[in-house]
């Protein structure tokens, strides 16, 4: 098991409902119970994840099972599969301290609520962090033929910015479990595009 | 979770809460499981089902609550361990069974009720604290404060159940529900083969003998209250009850649930460990008298800490009251106090502003500039609020009803009901639904309105409901207003599924909770023999649609139903079902800012496959998002929105 | 206050709540919150455009109606007098079969068709018909299709939505025919063309139609659906002797006569409201008040456009003309100054004071107390 710069530490993954956070989020602590660290995995639920504004918390401990919100000001990582979202998550949950991997594309509100200048976010989701980085998820999914891949590719790239407590490879018995035949293929590769976008933006 | 029925005692997995209480029943060796869907629960039924045929458990959704507690009932009745699931709204439809079960007793099989609240109404129309049906039925309640304790605590409920002859009630949140967490595994019953017998046999030469009919009612209840003396010494003891901290601490939190995780938490964020104490409740009702004395005389402050409602905290207040003047000089924090509030969710935070105000410890701000910057950056970030998704059926119906409303005049209305179609009372529905409260009530009130013609009333009154809400409740209403001749048109938006929670199959579906096949029960020849005057729509045909609403809502006399039959837009993508064809914003056609068209298609049509692009100021189709239903070509004024050859 | 910026909101509380409404069709087509249904305007929804078509173009928003008889007549505007005026006569097709399909002397659809042929223009945007008799608007191509549009309706006819139909940058040459609510309502469109819609300088010709009142279909239509099968109906007509019954023409009936107090309660209330009698703002009107000839039109030359018309389909045989009696033109003044008074007094009334007249504007000082003597 490797060792935890902070006890808990805290990853959010932000999104809108519908982009799969639950599935993305469910697979990271999986793998971090395989690895031995007691977990917990929050999601919103409800009438949120009809296109509304969705946030999961993990917290990873060596000790304890921890409640299902993070604290105030205490996220360590912040997950963003949508540009605002991730803005939101960090006015909420963001310090000096924490790491950004987000997604720059946007979903935009219902009810043709204006979505803000792309650059501005950008700008402020930089100013709040320590290190931001720009995964166009999205748009390589597009590319592999369906927007569904977008979480395995941010998945990807959070692993590819080896900032949890996990190897990248901890996560591949978790996508074998789910995935099989082209699919698995498909998702393995989507994941591999993640972790590379990460590395060699 | 791949297998539920894993057979690895002490191995350690991550479970959802709902994950963990169907594990808990299944080492529990349950022979019957039954709910109606409802978030935040509806997990619960589906992963016993995935090993229904493997464990031989009889696993169903039922029509809806009662009938669910009245099927679980008859197999512990039967001898057969059963449980039954709801949501705190569920309990309520179940409790007319509930009240008059615990009278009768249920029998050698243990039963357990897991009831989930919903602090915050999250998935919920409210947030009614179920916790105090358990003091009101006489009946008793554990409460799990995460996925781990949940397991075990449904495990042992069985035990409980059975000891003390009651059904035993397992309360837990949204929180607890959809939170995943680290799970032990316990053992799995071997599979002894069970007979299920009833055994009240007609004795004729006893005929009046019998356990499980409501039989002088004073005499049941003086029974009742003598279990639970039973129960309540019990949980003097139990496990499930613990304290941590200093044995005479300046202040004592009292807390039940997930909100014993965000005490805990809040005492470690703000390093009181050695001057605060903590006692978790896990059997909450009824309240283990003696252990909350010698915690009370331990300490001269108290602090409560629980959702929704301030249940331990009035029941410990009046148990202190009764233990004048020893326990007088007390003071009670939580939600009489103001410290915490009664209604929505308890955080770890609120604990920490609430201690931090009662033992004065100043609280440390986040950083400063950090806080500014993102006061600052939150001024660009956009309300987002919830929408129907991207194709889905009842967008469609519901501008057809708004359009057939506004053409007839006569400030029609819609009484609406719960599920996806609810958020027909914001912009996704355009605002149509004017009432909505419980599963049915729509139709209903509808019933009702539908009767004031002697009072002048000349509105015309239409009722949704979904396909499932129509057999939960809106059936017997539909027979009430044919009966009682209402007037009002009751629209059946059938998306072949429990949509809001999960696609959970129901008695249309012609598909049993184990995916295996059932009989379907044809709604619309039900209607139909009941004596409605029965239409079936498919509401993309938007012109059709509005025409039947209209045609339906200006009829004079008699009950009218319109199904509106259109796939759920999410099922269809479960079952790789393609778009219809590709869509794609024409741009000199889409005349943008410069139409009279004023956003028709984002602001008011609101699907999330189109947006504005706000530079270009005209509409565009978000691919990502878009399903390619091709509804929104016959809303654009312009006809700029193209239908394109149907994907391949 | 002409030239007042405002959208659908206001058209809903100053206009359709407020009783208002004509029927005239201006503001509904190119609108997507807007819809006819059962010869009503209707909302669909909220649209959030504050400098709308809908509220530019209704005749029953504030109106300049001196601007835009200068703009369109060419002549400055005498609220005393039916219009601009060239000429008045009595005029009737010289075919019979026209005369009897439409109103008195048929000569609206003979002068239109009679344009059509020396393609003056090429189409003309009127009311037509449906299957259960209801007039919606139609823009008719030919003589044959005018022909089928022959005849009044007596109903409001939402013409104008035929007109926002035709695309934005179509080059027909159209000619108009309307009341004088929609004959306003198209020089308001001129003053200002349609966002989307028809462009208002292709229009080579108005015929404004003589209007007492117009029937609303919500009411209209049931009474009638009790007396016959509306899908047989011919024609209507309210003979001039005595001038108290409506003839309702069927195809197996023939002739069902109702008393015409029978069908006042179906008179939309808005024409009250109504100064326009003669459809002043047009080329050519035409219709039977002052008249009283039986098979004879009384029409009114207004502009230069109309004079030439007329000319031509006298000479090519169209139509026959004779002098109106200095009686009957009389009598024509006097119920059109008539029906400007019942307007002015019925808006004071409706506001509680003089001083505000609703939607006319721009009357000379002093005219209106004048007018409102007696």
């Amino acid at each position: 098991m490797r060792s935890l710069t902070k006890e808990p530490f805290n990853l959010i993954v932000a999104g809108v409902g519908g982009q799969g956070n639950v599935l993305l989020s469910a697979f990271v602590g999986l793998a971090l119970v395989n690895e031995g660290f007691t977990v917990t995995v929050a999601d919103t639920f409800g009438v949120s994840q009809r296109g509304g504004s969705v946030t999961s918390h993990i917290k990873i401990s060596k000790k304890a099972s921890y409640s299902s919100v993070t604290l105030e000001g205490k996220a360590d990582v912040v997950l963003g599969m949508e540009p605002v979202e991730t803005l939101r998550a960090l006015g909420e949950f963001g310090n000096p301290q924490v790491v950004v991997i987000v997604n720059p594309r946007p979903v935009h509100p219902a009810g043709g609520i204006p979505y803000p200048d792309l650059d501005l976010v950008k700008q402020a989701i930089s100013g709040l962090s320590a290190r931001a980085s720009f995964i166009n998820a999205t748009d390589e999914a597009l590319k592999m033929g369906d927007p569904l891949f977008a979480n395995i590719i941010l998945l990807g790239a959070l692993m590819g910015a080896d900032v949890l407590p996990l190897e990248s490879g901890a996560m591949l018995p978790i996508l074998q479990e789910r995935f099989s035949g082209a699919m698995y293929d498909k998702n393995i590769e989507a994941f591999n595009r993640g972790i590379d976008l990460c590395r060699n933006p | 979770m791949a297998d539920i029925a894993i057979d690895n005692p002490g191995g350690v997995v991550l479970l959802m809460g709902n994950e963990a209480i169907a594990r808990g029943a299944i080492e529990a060796g349950i022979g019957v499981a039954a709910a109606y869907p409802g978030s935040p629960t509806s997990e619960i039924i589906p992963t016993i089902a995935a090993v229904a045929g493997k464990r031989k458990i009889h696993v169903e959704w039922s029509s809806n609550e009662k009938v669910a507690t009245e099927v679980a009932a008859a197999a512990s009745l039967a001898g057969i361990r059963s449980f039954a699931v709801m949501k705190q709204n569920g309990l309520n439809v179940a409790s007319d069974f509930i009240v008059n079960l615990n009278m009768t007793g249920i029998g050698s099989a243990g039963m357990v009720i897991f009831v989930a609240d919903d602090p915050g109404g999250m998935t919920s129309s409210n947030e009614q604290d179920s916790r105090e049906v358990a003091k009101w039925f006489d009946n008793p309640l554990l409460e799990a404060q995460n996925a781990q304790e949940a397991k075990e605590m449904v495990t042992w409920g069985f035990e409980l159940s059975e000891k003390v002859n009651l059904p035993v009630f397992l309360r837990g949140v949204t929180r607890l529900c959809y939170t995943r967490g680290n799970v032990a595994l316990g053992k799995l019953p071997s599979g002894g083969e069970k007979k299920a017998f009833f055994p009240e046999i007609w004795d004729m030469y006893n005929p009046a003998k019998s356990r499980f009919t409501a039989g002088p009612s004073q005499v049941a209840h003086k029974n009742l209250h003598e279990k639970l003396k039973k129960a309540r010494a019990l949980f003097e003891d139990s496990p499930f009850n613990s304290y941590a901290g200093p044995e005479n601490p300046e202040l004592l939190i009292i807390s039940s649930g997930v909100c014993t995780s965000y005490s805990l938490e809040a005492i470690e964020e703000l390093d009181v460990a050695d001057r605060v104490g903590a006692l978790k409740l896990g059997t909450v009702w009824p309240m283990p008298e003696k252990l909350i004395e010698k915690r009370l005389l331990s300490t001269q402050k108290v602090l409560f800490v629980e959702e929704t409602d301030p249940f331990i905290e009035r029941s410990v207040m009046e148990f202190a009251a009764g233990r004048l003047p020893e326990m007088g000089g007390l003071a009670f924090y939580g939600k009489r106090s103001g410290h915490l509030a009664p209604f929505n969710e308890q955080s770890a935070d609120l604990v920490i502003a609430a201690l931090a105000d009662i033992l004065n410890i100043p609280l440390a701000p986040r950083d400063p500039g950090y806080r500014k910057k993102a006061e600052e950056a939150m001024a660009l970030v956009p309300a987002r609020p919830i929408n129907m998704c991207a194709g889905c059926p009842h967008r469609a119906t519901f501008w057809a009803v708004k359009n057939a409303i506004a053409r007839d005049g006569r400030n029609g209305f819609v009484c609406g009901d719960i599920g996806c179609y609810s958020m027909a009372f914001a912009a996704p529905g355009f605002y149509q639904a004017r009432t909505m409260h419980a599963m049915g009530s729509g139709i209903g009130m509808a019933n009702g309105f539908g009767s004031l013609g002697d009072y002048g009333f000349d509105q015309p009154v239409l009722a949704v409901s979904g396909d499932s809400t129509f057999y939960h409740a809106a059936l017997p209403a539909l027979v009430n207003g044919i009966y009682n001749q209402s007037n009002f048109t009751l629209l059946i938006l059938d998306n072949s599924a429990t949509a809001m929670t999960g696609f959970q199959p129901h008695p249309g579906t012609g598909m049993l909770a184990t995916g295996a096949p059932a009989p379907i029960v044809d709604m619309e020849g039900l209607c139909r023999s009941l004596g409605a005057e029965v239409r079936v729509c498919d509401p993309f045909d938007l012109e059709e649609t509005t025409d039947a609403i209209l045609a339906m809502m200006q009829k004079k006399s008699g009950a009218r139903v319109i199904i509106m039959r259109h796939i759920c837009q999410l099922l269809k993508a479960k079952r790789k079902i393609p778009g219809e064809c590709k869509m794609r914003v024409d741009d000199e056609k889409c005349l943008g800012d410069s139409c009279g068209c004023d956003q028709l298609c984002t602001r008011i049509f609101g699907c999330p496959g189109l947006m504005w692009d706000g530079a270009a100021k005209k509409a565009v189709i978000d691919e990502a998002i878009c399903v390619g239903c091709g509804l929104c070509a016959d809303i654009c004024p312009a006809g700029a929105i193209i239908r394109e050859e149907a994907r391949p | 206050m002409s030239g007042t910026k405002r959208g659908s909101r206001n058209l809903l509380e100053d206009v359709l709540k407020a009783g208002l409404c004509t029927g005239c069709g201006a503001c509904v087509t190119g609108c997507p919150y807007m819809a006819i249904h059962e010869g009503r305007i209707v909302v669909l929804d909220r649209c959030t455009i504050e400098d709308g078509d809908c509220w530019r173009h209704c005749p029953r928003t504030p109106t300049d109606v001196s601007g835009f008889s200068e703009k369109t007549q060419g002549v400055p505007f005498d609220f005393l007098e039916p219009g601009a005026i060239i000429a008045v006569e009595m005029v009737r097709s010289v075919d019979a079969a026209v005369r009897e399909k439409g109103q008195d002397g048929g000569v609206v659809t003979a002068l239109l068709a009679f344009a059509l042929d020396e393609g003056m223009i090429d189409s003309v945007v009127c009311s037509k018909k449906d299957a259960g008799g209801a007039p919606h608007g139609f823009v008719a191509r030919t003589a044959r299709e005018l022909l089928e549009c022959a005849g009044s309706s007596y109903e409001a006819a939402f013409t104008l939505e035929a007109f926002r139909k035709i695309p934005a940058g179509n080059a027909d040459r159209l000619a108009v025919v309307g009341v004088g609510c929609q004959m306003e309502a198209l020089a308001k469109m001129k003053a200002a063309a349609p966002v989307n819609g028809g462009n208002p300088q292709n229009v080579q010709l108005t015929v404004g139609l003589f209007c007492g009142w117009a029937l609303r279909s919500d009411i209209f239509r049931p009474l009638l659906e009790e007396i016959c099968d509306t899908s047989r109906i011919v024609k209507f007509d309210i003979p001039h002797s005595p001038g108290t019954s409506f003839d309702v023409y069927t195809k197996d009936a023939g002739k069902i006569s109702i008393p015409l107090d029978d069908i006042r309660p179906a008179i939309n209330p808005a024409c009250q409201y109504c100064w326009d009698m003669t459809a002043e703002f047009a080329d050519i009107s035409a219709g039977s008040a002052g008249s009283s000839f039986h098979g004879w039109n009384t029409v009114i030359t207004r502009t230069p456009r109309g004079a030439g018309l007329m000319k031509r389909a006298v000479a090519a045989g169209i139509i026959e003309i004779q002098p109106l009696p200095e009686s009957r033109m009389t009598k024509l003044k006097a119920s059109a100054l008539n029906r400007k008074k019942n307007a002015l007094r019925n808006l004071a009334r409706k506001s509680g004071t003089r001083e505000d007249l609703g939607y006319i504007s721009g009357l000379p000082a002093g005219l209106v107390d004048a007018l409102l003597k007696d």
